[in-house]
């Protein structure tokens, strides 16, 4: 009996002829994006391998540790291709320096601005939009639009009991139009391996948890088709509520949260804690300089009244003590700066995470927004993308000031040696590039699989939870319909 | 005989539920996006506002020009936030120096990332894509619904001549549509200055023609629809058929013409100009220090000069060093700048015209052109920032004597301390919009475009039906 | 209505073979929660081998009667039985013993007529069927052989109805419901119908129609029963009506009893 109704559903989905054309776009569209995505990928691997050659050219060209120039860059990831996220909105790079702070800039819309004039249609988009409203196509009327052709009432003169009926009819339309979706799936997958993207097992792990993801997304609208046409008499009624409800859900209310999060919770600017970031740093470093000139002023005092040659032995004894007191209390303005920044960024950072948890907790009313914030978390292009590479970024700079740090101090030597001028020195070497071979490089950060999951048990467990609530009530529905 | 056909049309489209709920739904979405994006603003101003004193506060107590950390911000433009285009996507912050080129920073995305996750619900985004999907729902059984009804055979059966009702079927849909938005649109427009959103006299008018746009585009997914339901015999077929059409005008035809452009153009990367500009500027300034190491040389301090003198000239001399170097760093920049620039003024022009195909594109070209938020506004704050620049720097040279961007201690310990300087003599940045004239012009293209949308399908339908089954 | 109406007793009617009837309504009332009375006490029974056919008007309760068998709505009070089981109490055992084919057939447009019967052939329980059996029914119901394996889409309605009879045939039920089954059908096929339900009665099975057509009521059924107001005001059989202007009994029971109340 069972198997007898779901085989009528599937062949009715199958065999209709909105099916061929709503799967082909679907498939075309699936496609589209994977291949899409995979180009994108690719230039922006090249362009991350010749920023990498051009900073090592650079840096190789340097000829002073003060004046060398280093940057980190974000390493592209191939879930890039599948869910991009605010990969393309956030900062490719970040200077890194002892005078200034890791802050990525020059997104890829900030530099390429025309690419944001109309946006990427990457797999999650087409699944958050496209999928839903075909999901809704071929279940507004699986009720009553039988009620309506009067196949209902034929199908139930038989001894078929109401709720094998209902449940006949979401495997049905579940089989019917989820499997056909798994070609175009499987073969994006083929396509991503035949194009030789650089997928590793935790890639692969996490496209197929995205997957089922996607399905899951899918599966609540299906249900969601089948609720409102057992609640309602008429298709053309369902269909509109449908309609609705999809324009709300997937249109609206993610974007609607976020928007009244930035309403409720108001977050200081940028600009304005940068501003505040900078008087302290201008701050510190007059104070420095006050410090150096006193220091050499009393260093002078001391020299007064030795002849020229016990100068020179006076500096050359101290000259080790001095370049280190200078370090050292170079590096103690550098601490400071870098701590006061630290604690405005904590601080702003924690106000956005107090604003992102409230965005995120009104948006997720629409299961839209789990599934978005899933895809984005697996596809690790999510808002942490940001924070995971700034920190990776702050403790590089750190190494990289201590490296650079001591071999200022080499240098510094030097120069004090060569030179020798009273009272005016000007920093930089000579004419012959570094030996940067020690110079430690920038590991982009992983993000292993428990990162990318870990964060979206909620939204898995949200969307379990609207499909069985949607298929619940259709259950329900179903069990008083008026099948006349 | 139109007038009776018309006033039916909108008796039976007005009466339904349909139209009772999508016009509830889109009512409110119409006033969520003028309200949020009149809040929107009203945030944007407090943080431009913020911003601004604390870079002048910041610079209270400092005693040397020099010494000075100067910000120049985008304010917010009254309109943006109804079409924000690319105006999330751009860099609002712009850190002046006398020298070196200016960098705009922290665009909106980059620094709130949340906002980039779901991204925003401006009026563009309503009307090109929740409002254009409602115009088809209304459209796309014109006809072939009345012939499943059998209610087109009963029309014929009277002496009504074919093109009568087809014109009074357009008209009636385009009525039924556009006069009942008007009202939450003309209580949204009011909202803008009663929260607090300055409007000029232009902006009014811009504000009318982005509306203005908006019908066209309704119209252009109206009449085709209206067309496509002339040329099916089932509203099923035609309501998917549209579906299927939107699907590709909305979502695929824009972003493809831009990723195809993309590949078809080969615009120099940014990171290979920035390495030149910085391989460059690092020769001219080891020459200079070669020239700084010869100065001395020549020029050794004498025991009985002042230190002051000394340095004075010192600092003159470094000014010159500054300057050469400036305008030669600046030439090589100017030009792979402006290399960079037409490559991707070609590359824009092929996409855009590309991507014209669709009248989604079209609208929401039309509509971020006349928010002031296309890609022009890029190009025009920059502009902007790079005159300002010039001003700035005449500034701190008129205070300082030099604008070389490094600082030089004069002496050492003086008897009082310095002054503190006054930011408020700072130079003003205002960033100015072109003006209303030119914005209009620039949107002409896209609204005559949108216009002979309109026709075309208009007078497909018309065509169409005139040989119609009516059966 | 002043004098109560001679009911003929549905157990002298001819073919009345077995003791106990296949369908039964027994004091069926059913009253909707906007207080409409559709059904009032409706009494009657339909025996093996015996065609009982509901005359009256729309909104009579002759659907209502059928629904109430078909356990698609439940009686306000009394009972509707199929073989001796009260529906609203087991509906699905009821279920299994009844045949039913509505007014408007319409099947699975996109499934062709061989695919439409297999399903309903299989949810009624009969799953033994070939594609052959399915041939012979579809030819006995008059429907030609190249429509057999196109799709219903396309089919007329009498072609449509013919389908219908072809699933309640092929479920060989031993009741069989028929509302309105010959509107629509031109008269050649209404006659090939008539034909088909004489077999079918011969078969044994009980059938209760509802129909407006007079004339082939009187035809073909044992017991005619005139409803108005969802009451059952007159009930004759065959042979009573022998002698009689079905016609004239028809409009003059629907306007005197219009008129009596009014």
């Amino acid at each position: 009996m069972f198997k007898i109704l779901v085989e009528k559903e599937l062949k009715a989905i199958l065999l209709s002829p909105k099916f061929v054309a709503t799967f082909g776009v679907c498939a075309l569209l699936i496609l589209l994006s994977v291949f899409v995505g995979i180009q994108e990928y690719n230039a922006a691997q090249e362009q991350y391998e010749t920023a990498q050659q051009l900073l090592n050219q650079e840096v190789s060209e340097a000829t002073s540790w003060w004046g060398i120039n280093n940057k980190a860059y974000r390493a592209p990831d191939p879930m890039q291709i599948f869910v991009s996220g605010i990969n393309n909105d956030v900062g490719r790079l970040s200077n890194i320096s002892t005078w200034t702070e890791v802050k990525l800039e020059e997104s890829t819309y900030a530099n390429d601005t025309l690419f944001a004039v109309f946006r990427f249609i990457d797999f999650a988009f087409i699944v958050q939009v496209v999928l839903s409203l075909f999901a809704i196509l071929f279940t507004y009327d699986a009720i009553n639009g039988e009620r309506e052709s009067g196949t209902l009432k034929l199908a139930l003169s038989n001894a078929v009991p109401r709720g094998k009926f209902m449940l006949a009819k979401f495997t049905g339309a579940w089989l019917g139009l989820t499997i056909p979706l798994l070609i175009p799936i499987l073969l994006a997958a083929l396509i991503v391996m035949l194009l030789r993207v650089p997928m590793d097992a935790l890639a692969w792990a996490k496209l197929g948890t995205l997957f089922g993801a996607s399905v899951l997304y899918f599966t609540f609208f299906i249900a969601l088709g089948l609720l409102v046409s057992a609640l309602t008499k008429r298709s053309s009624v369902s269909f509109l509520i449908l309609l609705v409800a999809w324009v709300v859900l997937v249109l609206i209310v993610p974007r609607a949260a976020t928007m009244a999060a930035g309403q409720l919770l108001q977050v200081p600017g940028v600009a304005e804690i940068e501003s505040q970031k900078d008087r302290f740093s201008t701050d510190r470093w007059d104070a420095y300089r006050k410090e150096r000139t006193q220091m050499w002023e009393t260093r002078t005092a001391q020299m007064a009244g030795m002849t020229e040659t016990e100068r020179d032995n006076f500096r050359g004894q101290n000259e080790a003590r001095w370049q280190q007191e200078e370090t050292d209390s170079r590096q103690v303005v550098q601490e400071d700066i870098a701590e006061q920044a630290r604690k405005l960024n904590e601080d702003l950072r924690n106000q956005k995470a107090e604003q992102e948890r409230l965005a995120f907790l009104l948006s997720r009313f629409s299961p839209t927004s789990s599934y978005q914030l899933t895809a984005m978390n697996l596809g690790g292009t999510n808002t942490a993308l940001k924070t995971r590479y700034e920190d990776a970024m702050r403790s590089y700079r750190t190494t990289f000031a201590q490296f650079v740090e001591s071999k200022r101090q080499e240098e510094m030597e030097k120069n004090r040696r060569s030179q020798g001028q009273r009272g005016v020195m000007i920093m930089g070497g000579g004419d012959e590039t570094l030996d940067v071979s020690e110079l430690p490089r920038f590991q982009a950060p992983s993000h292993t699989y428990a990162e990318a999951v870990a964060p979206s048990v909620v939204d898995f467990g949200l969307l379990s939870l609207f499909s069985l609530l949607a298929f619940g009530g259709a259950f329900m529905a179903f069990l008083r319909y008026d099948v006349r | 005989m139109l007038r009776l056909l018309i006033e039916k049309e909108l008796r039976e489209t007005i009466g339904t539920t349909k139209f009772a709920v999508t016009f509830a739904v889109c009512a409110l979405l119409i006033l969520l996006a003028f309200y949020v994006g009149a809040r929107n603003y009203q945030v944007s101003q407090s943080e431009y506002e913020a911003a601004k004193a604390e870079n002048l506060k910041q610079m209270e107590g400092l005693t040397d020009w020099n010494q000075v950390d100067h910000r120049i911000f985008l304010p917010p433009q009254p309109l943006a936030t109804l079409v924000s285009g690319i105006s999330n996507d751009i860099g609002r912050t712009v850190e002046v120096r006398t020298r070196g080129e200016l960098r705009p920073q922290d665009s909106r995305f980059n620094a709130d990332p949340i906002y980039a996750v779901f991204r925003f619900l401006d009026l563009e985004f309503i009307f090109s894509i929740v409002l254009s999907l409602f115009a088809i729902l209304f459209a796309y059984d014109a006809v072939n619904g009345e012939k499943e009804r059998g209610t087109l055979r009963l029309a014929f059966a009277n002496a009504v001549p074919r093109d009568t009702y087809i014109m009074g079927k357009l008209i009636g849909a385009f009525l039924a549509l556009s006069v009942p938005l008007l009202i939450p649109i003309l209580l949204g427009c009011l909202l803008l200055p009663l929260l607090g959103v300055p409007m000029a006299g232009g902006d009014w008018v811009r504000l009318g023609m982005l509306i203005l746009s908006g019908y066209l585009y309704l119209g252009v997914f109206l009449t085709l629809s209206v067309f496509v339901s002339a040329l099916t015999e089932h509203s099923s077929s035609s309501f998917l058929l549209m579906l299927v059409i939107w699907i590709f005008a909305v979502l695929i035809i824009p972003r493809t013409a831009v990723l195809v452009a993309g590949r078809a153009v080969d615009v120099p990367s940014i990171d290979q100009i920035s390495y030149e500009k910085n391989r460059y500027n690092a020769q001219l300034w080891a020459e200079d220090r070669e020239k700084m190491n010869t100065y001395w040389r020549e020029n050794p301090p004498s025991q009985d000069a002042p230190r002051e003198e000394v340095m004075l000239k010192f600092r003159s001399f470094m000014t010159e060093l500054s300057d050469a170097r400036e305008a030669n760093a600046r030439e090589l920049a100017g030009r792979l700048n402006e290399d960079r620039l037409n490559r991707e003024q070609v590359q824009q022009r092929i996409a855009l015209s590309i991507a014209r195909l669709s009248p989604a594109s079209v609208f929401s070209l039309a509509s971020s052109d006349l928010a002031g938020t296309s890609l022009d506004l890029k190009q025009r704050y920059l502009e902007a920032a790079n005159a300002y620049q010039q001003m700035y720097e005449a500034f701190i040279r008129e205070k300082t004597g030099s604008s070389g961007g490094f600082m030089i201690m004069i002496g050492g310990q003086s008897e009082k301390e310095p002054d503190p300087i006054d930011p408020m003599e700072l130079p003003a940045f205002e960033y100015k919009q072109p003006e209303t004239a030119s914005f209009v012009e620039k949107s002409m293209l896209d609204l005559g475009l949108l216009l002979v949308f309109n026709l075309v399908f208009f007078a497909g339908a018309f065509i169409t039906f005139l040989r119609y089954d009516v059966r | 209505m002043e004098t109560p109406v001679p009911m003929s007793d549905a157990s002298t009617a001819p073919a009345a073979a077995a003791s106990r009837p296949m369908l039964e309504a027994v004091g069926l009332s059913k009253r909707y929660e906007d207080g409409h009375l559709a059904l009032d006490n409706m009494s009657f029974q339909v025996y093996p081998g015996q065609v009982y056919a509901m005359l009256g008007g729309n909104g009579a309760g002759k659907t209502t009667t059928i629904n109430l068998f078909l356990n698609f709505i439940e009686p306000t009070e009394g009972e509707a039985r199929v073989d001796g089981i009260v529906t609203h109490r087991e509906p699905l055992k009821a279920k299994e013993r009844i045949a039913y084919v509505s007014e408007n057939v319409m099947l699975y447009p996109n499934f062709t007529a061989m695919q439409n019967l297999d399903f309903f052939a299989r949810l009624g329980g009969k799953t033994k069927y070939t594609k052959e059996d399915y041939r012979k029914v579809l030819l006995r119901v008059g429907l030609e052989e190249a429509a057999h394996n196109r799709r219903l889409k396309g089919f007329s309605k009498g072609m449509r109805q013919k389908c219908g009879i072809a699933i309640a045939i092929l479920k060989d039920a031993p009741a069989i419901l028929l509302d309105e089954p010959t509107s629509g059908l031109d008269p050649k096929a209404g006659l090939e119908f008539i034909r088909l339900l004489h077999d079918l009665r011969a078969e044994g099975k009980a059938i209760l129609m509802s129909t407006h057509d007079i004339f082939r009521a009187k035809e073909i059924s044992d017991i005619v029963g005139i409803m108005n107001g969802g009451k059952l005001v007159m009930q004759r059989t065959h042979d009573d009506l022998e002698g009689e202007n079905l016609e004239t009994l028809y409009v003059q029971y629907m306007a005197g009893y219009m008129e009596e109340v009014g």
